[in-house]
């Protein structure tokens, strides 16, 4: 019988923790001849479990180009990212997918990138760039905004600076007022504050903005006065979901199952959906 | 000229059914309530008398789609892990006695579970399942089937359909191959022919109630409802179409299993971010995700209203609500 609910084994290669409540993993197919056929489209998701514990819906946060692993990234929060914690190099957990949409590279190809980011929204992101960055040549400028509330919680710090010495890519990370320590270089303020501020100048650029709703929302107005179209701007959604494959009933935002048809879309999409995200 | 069994020879068939391991599922008496049970043994099948109502207070999805099922288990050996496929068995299963209301949910369903990913566990059980049903005789204020475009004697999902005589009587007519097979030997030509109840009369038009909600996400309807509604739930279990399911871990107690389970989108957590954030955080917007789900958004998707009309949802809310009492509302234009 087809399972279509039984995970594949995925042996954990890495963990970093990167904030007091954030860790990131990095996973290999215990089957060499899964692990070479496995491939996906960076900006789909994965439905990784803990046995004991139970499965939890990420983002596959490494780029499709890492033939090697990939990754995902959480906060501690409920019971099964509390089993997640606990996870070491050499553990197995489950993983199925990949599920959902991804992003639509040869739409985004020949434009200006920029990618805005809060708090734990930056693993959907991250891929992204790195992918952008691994075919630089396919695109434009790229510019990263990211927030966090205080500078602990920030996630891929280290990478952030990576990118930043890359050729035409800009890299503003901000902090919630109150947020900031004394020894803080970065920006204070919120994520469309501070992107407004950066006064970034593109022409026809494609945006990812991924965060909580206000974020979102927030963003929206300064896009609208740089003549950014909606059908430009992207977002991934981060509904709650048990199955992933359509069935279980709870992703969905109007008719649209996030599962199956995002967790990618363009705001002109949402904005046409009712609120019930 | 009509097929005509007798009330003895049915239970002769559940008893066949029964004595070669198979199981037979049909409405039983369980205290004051008539529910859908396997049977222990053929007598205590309601073939159609039901004085406890027109209908059994549950339905037969969970034959097809359990209350809770084990996906997998696993066993975990230091840092092994083993995956382990259920023991499921997929017995072979006789209905009798369903309402059409009950069968025509399987055609309906079919569609989600086989949505781009084919679920085997709802589809093998399918496959292994031959449903007779029993048209209604009688008809409540609750039914509404005429309303979704069913009737008291509709063939939609059933196998084979049994229409009273009276006298312990029934005409039988075979709709698919698996209900022909069942009756061989057991019937006798007739020239009496059966009929069923009239169709209760049409409440509302599935295609206003579309119109409608597509047109107001946002309306006091779904505030005056979701106030009364107390989230219990039962509207969604008792359903036949109602499918929403959690996935969970069940832990060394219960086997180590990773086991499926009935959910509603009446309950809170069912949306609930892991930030907290709740995209329905309310109890007006699950009411709406109801109505919505079933009058819109499954006809969108797959072309049918996912709803028989069944009335269980009225008939056993504790708080007279259901999904009639709101259509109907909403069919006299109080909130257009």
């Amino acid at each position: 019988m087809a399972n279509i609910y039984k995970p594949e084994l995925m042996e954990v290669i890495a963990v970093r923790q990167q904030t007091v409540d954030v860790k990131s993993v990095s996973l290999r197919f215990l089957d060499p001849e899964r692990a070479a056929a496995f491939s996906f489209q960076v900006g789909q998701f994965g439905i990784f479990s803990v046995f004991g514990y139970g499965e939890s819906t990420f983002n596959i946060c490494s780029s499709s180009n890492w033939k090697d692993r990939i990754e995902f990234c959480f906060r501690k929060v409920g019971r099964v990212t509390e089993g997640m914690w606990k996870v070491e190099v050499g553990d197995v957990v489950g993983f199925r997918g990949p599920y959902g949409n991804g992003y639509p590279w040869d739409v985004w190809k020949g434009h200006d990138l920029i990618f805005l980011g809060g708090g734990i929204a930056m693993p959907p992101i991250r891929c992204a760039v790195w992918y952008a960055l691994e075919n630089r040549a396919d695109f434009g400028e790229i510019t990263v905004v990211y927030g966090a509330r205080t500078v602990g919680d920030l996630v891929y710090v280290d990478e952030l600076a990576e990118w930043a010495k890359h050729e035409r890519v800009r890299v503003v990370t901000c902090v919630d007022p109150g947020g900031e320590t004394p020894d803080w270089k970065g920006d204070i303020g919120f994520v469309p504050t501070v992107f407004e501020r950066a006064q970034v100048s593109s022409k026809d650029p494609v945006v990812l903005v991924i965060g909580p709703p206000i974020m979102i929302k927030n963003t929206m107005p300064v896009l609208q006065k740089m003549a950014i179209r909606p059908a430009s701007v992207y977002t991934s959604l981060e509904n709650r979901m048990k199955c992933g494959v359509g069935k279980c009933g709870r992703c969905n935002v109007g008719s649209h199952y996030v599962c199956k048809e995002g967790p990618v879309l363009t705001m002109e999409h949402l904005q046409q959906l009712p609120m019930d995200y | 000229m009509s097929e005509l069994i007798t009330e003895t020879r049915l239970r002769q068939l559940a008893g066949e059914w029964l004595d070669g391991g198979k199981r037979v599922v049909g409405p039983v008496r369980i205290k004051d309530r008539v529910l859908y049970q396997p049977l222990q043994s053929p007598e205590s099948l309601l073939i159609e008398s039901n004085p406890g109502g027109v209908r059994p207070a549950n339905s037969i999805k969970e034959f097809f789609f359990p209350k809770q099922e084990t996906l997998y288990q696993y066993r975990i050996r230091g840092r092994n892990i083993e995956l382990i496929e259920p023991a499921q068995e997929f017995t072979e299963q006789l209905v009798v006695g369903a309402r059409p209301c009950d069968a025509a949910a399987l055609p309906i369903l079919d569609h989600v579970f086989n949505w781009d990913f084919v679920d085997d566990f709802y589809n093998r059980r399918r496959a292994v399942t031959t449903i007779v049903t029993v048209a209604c005789s009688a008809t409540d204020e609750a039914c509404f089937c005429t309303s979704v475009g069913l009737a008291p004697d509709d063939t939609r999902g059933s196998d084979a359909i049994l229409l009273a005589l009276g006298s312990g009587r029934y005409e039988v007519r075979c709709i698919t191959d698996k209900g022909r097979a069942l009756f061989p030997g057991k019937t006798e030509t007739s020239t009496e022919s059966a009929k069923a109840a009239p169709p209760p009369e049409a409440k509302f038009d599935p295609g206003k109630v579309r119109a409608f909600v597509d047109a107001h996400f946002e309306d006091p309807i779904w505030a005056e409802h979701g106030r009364t509604c107390m989230a219990c739930g039962v509207c969604a279990f008792s359903c036949p179409t109602c499918h929403c399911f959690d996935i969970v871990d069940a832990g060394p107690t219960a086997g180590n299993a990773r086991v499926r389970t009935w959910d509603t989108c009446q309950f809170p957590i069912f949306t609930q971010h892991a930030s907290g954030h709740n995209p329905r955080a309310l109890q007006p917007a699950r009411q709406r995700q109801r109505i919505l789900h079933k009058f819109s958004i499954y006809p969108e998707k797959f072309g049918e209203i996912l709803c028989t009309g069944c009335g269980n949802c009225v008939r056993n809310c504790p708080v007279g609500l259901g999904v009639l009492n709101m259509l109907t509302e909403i069919q006299h234009g109080q909130h257009l």
